[in-house]
């Protein structure tokens, strides 16, 4: 027998690529005495919002209303990837770049991340997990990004691990398992650096888990405490559930990350819905603390205090999504838009509610009144039987985010108003298996979307830039007056934060689901925005469902002369 | 109408039809249709593997590789065809390539990190339509401290 001819040892798909394999220290010295002062250093985007209270406002003011309409592609970065992966139908570029001092860090679909030159776009390193195939992803293959802090990079994967990578080269410093994948559960939060810890929230309500918040040590991945946000018989909340088995199965994941007041030393956590999603018969009560806020003392993971947007929520109306921090007349504040249409205002020291008024013109299923008393309308009550709402599951709102200026004093929002037929269909419980107690099925027609500013000391309407689809994307505020947004259909669109008026328009090739960020190198200012259409396009816009994928990440500045 | 083939007979019913092979029913064979094999577990707690690719049939061999538990996997790959092929394997940090030269052996160490199952494939040419495309099957749980809090519930 012939010998064989020696073809080595496999090596990493990285080495076979232009990449330079390695980063400067820039992470070294991020601490979170930096992160708490993030604002004072805008050249950077340190944390998830860019600061801990959510306004995803930049005070960069090189490209204002004036010089925008100039504003180019200064370069691109392409990932794609080789082989089959998990989601290939639904993965979406949604993160939200971090920069530390002309370092981008970034993360993809299916355990993807990158250090990127921010300044040239060249790919630095490179991390890449490996995802089963069939994990269990209710809502497509996608990361909302990653945190950084003591020279790592922070990062969850589909299959529910935290994970620490050496900022340097993307070499695995730790990986914890948080979720169990047998269960449904799964991760796309961008994790939250607090103090000496990194939280992290699960995902899966579709799946009929209960949902948690974890908090790990930065240095070391040791798990430093749980937070249920579905309490067991006993607990404080546990009587809004049934005696049985549906707290087992409550759902209420904050797969959305949370903001922080330091002062009050407090994290605001929002709350995805009941599981079943649509099913109440089998889940009566109000169903804490799911669809709601929830105050967590970050040393302790204890929840403080919490306002529930939708008791016993029968639309899928999870309330995840970002509580802006703000301050009106000295009274701390928090600002909320919740999938059910309404733009709430809280007291953020206790949770009481301080104003709330619809964001959204069609909202069908229910009203809230100014005292935040909620009266269902619409809802499938009855097995077999079709009801239409709106907002449909996706919400007035999705997760994408809004954006506080301070200079303006106004909240930004993506608006989708898009609504659903559901019909309640009864089903057994299995782990594992999709959830949901009803088929759905969102409009294609009929649908409409703006970006809207609103008055958060009065709840108006202060203008609306009016388009004829949803909008999936976050908003991005910033110190030149621009608001940015991009469209389902390609376009990044900047617009006078004062008026509402389109000021810049670039066709980027494919649909915006991600969170835009702003930053600067040797005072030349950029826009940062990761473009992937994907996910769960069948419950915000199933009318463009066969728009391509995409998968670049567009930075854009001013030409230099 | 013909009647619908069961799990059971499903291999003997695509083998008769040539879908198993290169260029009978079709022009390749159908995808991760081949033999299932198990990694073995060493003393030092890493597991081991060999996977071929026998002479024409594009097909690795197994196509299915089991896992008892997530874990670092060492692999022997060996190229018996009379063709050159590659092979992308799925591992934590970065996905692993070798190329294979004809009638070649390599390695690989793999990092799978828990239940599912992964691809694994030669991106060069159409290895992967006519039939280069395998699965490695991790079994076992997650860790017990990553478990959720509440009675043991149905499964499927
Ligand atoms: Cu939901």
């Amino acid at each position: 027998m012939t010998e064989y001819v020696d073809a080595g040892r496999a090596v990493g798909q990285a080495s076979l690529s232009g990449l330079a394999g390695i980063a400067p220290p820039v992470v070294q010295d991020v601490t979170y005495e930096r992160i708490l002062q993030a604002r004072s250093e805008p050249q950077n985007w340190l944390t998830y919002y860019g600061t801990y209270d959510g306004q995803r406002y930049s005070p960069l003011d090189q490209i204002n209303t004036e010089n925008v309409k100039r504003l180019a592609p200064a370069w691109v970065f392409q990932s794609g990837s080789a082989g089959l992966h998990a989601g290939p139908s639904t993965y979406s570029f949604e993160a939200a770049p971090i920069v530390v001092d002309g370092i981008m860090f970034v993360s993809g679909w299916d355990g993807f991340v990158w250090a990127i030159d921010g300044r040239t776009g060249q790919e630095l390193w490179r991390y890449k997990h490996a995802i089963p195939y069939d994990t269990s992803l209710c809502c497509g293959n996608v990361n909302r990004g990653v945190a950084v802090a003591k020279g790592k990079v922070f990062v969850v994967t589909l299959n529910a691990h935290v994970i620490a990578l050496d900022a340097t080269n993307g070499e695995l410093v730790w990986d914890v398992t948080y979720g169990d994948v047998r269960a449904g559960e799964s991760a796309t939060v961008a994790p939250l650096v607090v103090k000496d810890m990194v939280v992290v929230g699960s995902s899966g309500g579709e799946f009929g888990v209960r949902g948690h918040l974890d908090a790990f040590e930065l240095d070391t991945g040791r798990h430093v405490w749980r937070c249920y946000t579905v309490p067991k018989p006993g607990e404080r909340g546990s009587e809004t559930w049934p005696d049985g088995p549906a707290w087992t199965r409550g759902g209420g994941n904050c797969w959305v990350t949370g903001t922080f007041d330091p002062e009050l030393n407090l994290m605001y956590w929002g709350t995805g819905n009941p599981a079943p999603d649509f099913d109440g018969g089998i889940r009566e009560g109000d169903n804490l603390y799911t669809d709601s806020v929830i105050a967590v003392d970050p040393d302790n993971g204890e929840i403080r205090w919490h306002y529930q947007y939708n008791p016993h929520d029968l639309w899928d109306y999870d309330s995840t999504m970002e509580h802006i921090l703000f301050e009106l007349d000295g009274r701390k504040l928090l600002a909320h838009f919740d999938k059910n249409g309404y733009f709430f205002v809280l007291d953020r020291t206790n949770g009481e509610l301080v104003r709330v008024s619809p964001f959204v013109d069609r909202i069908t299923w229910g009203e809230i009144d100014p005292n935040g008393k909620v009266t269902p309308k619409i809802y499938p009550e009855k097995e077999g039987e079709e009801v239409h709402f709106w907002p449909g599951p996706a919400g007035g709102k999705e997760w994408t985010h809004a954006a506080y200026s301070p200079r303006t004093q106004l909240c930004y929002v993506p608006v989708q108003d898009v609504g659903a037929s559901v019909t309640r269909r009864r089903r057994e419980f299995k782990e594992s298996i999709p959830y949901w107690g009803a088929s759905v099925t969102v409009d294609s027609d009929d649908m409409a979307g703006s970006v809207s500013a609103f008055d958060p000391s009065n709840g108006n309407e202060v203008w609306r830039w009016r388009n004829d689809v949803p909008m999936c994307g976050s908003v991005l505020a910033t110190g030149g007056d621009l608001v940015f947004a991009g469209e389902p259909t390609g376009e990044f669109n900047a617009f006078d934060a004062r008026t509402g008026e389109l000021l810049w328009q670039f066709q980027t090739g494919c649909g915006h689901h991600s969170s835009p960020t702003t930053y600067s190198i040797d005072g030349r200012q950029y826009l940062a925005v990761p473009l992937g259409w994907g996910a769960w396009v069948e419950g915000f816009l199933p009318g463009m469902l066969g728009a391509p994928h995409g998968d670049a990440l567009f930075a854009f500045a001013l030409p230099q002369e | 109408m013909r009647p619908m083939a069961t799990a059971e007979d499903l291999s003997a019913l695509v083998s008769k039809l040539g879908l198993d092979k290169q260029n009978k029913a079709t022009l390749g064979r159908l995808i991760a249709h081949g033999n299932l094999g198990y990694a073995e577990e060493g003393a030092d707690g890493r597991m081991h593997a060999q996977i071929r690719i026998p002479p024409d049939e594009l097909v690795w061999d197994p196509a299915i590789l089991v896992l008892p538990h997530g874990g670092d996997l060492d692999l022997e790959i060996f190229n018996d065809d009379q063709n050159t092929h590659c092979a992308l394997f799925p591992s934590n940090g970065d996905s692993q390539f070798i190329w294979l030269p004809i009638h070649s052996r390599g390695t690989a160490a793999l990092n799978l990190g828990g239940p599912g199952y992964y691809w694994y494939s030669s991106p060069i040419g159409n290895d992967e339509g006519r039939g280069l495309i395998g699965a490695i099957v991790v079994l076992g749980d997650v860790p017990q401290q990553a478990r959720l809090d509440r009675p043991d519930q149905p499964r499927p």
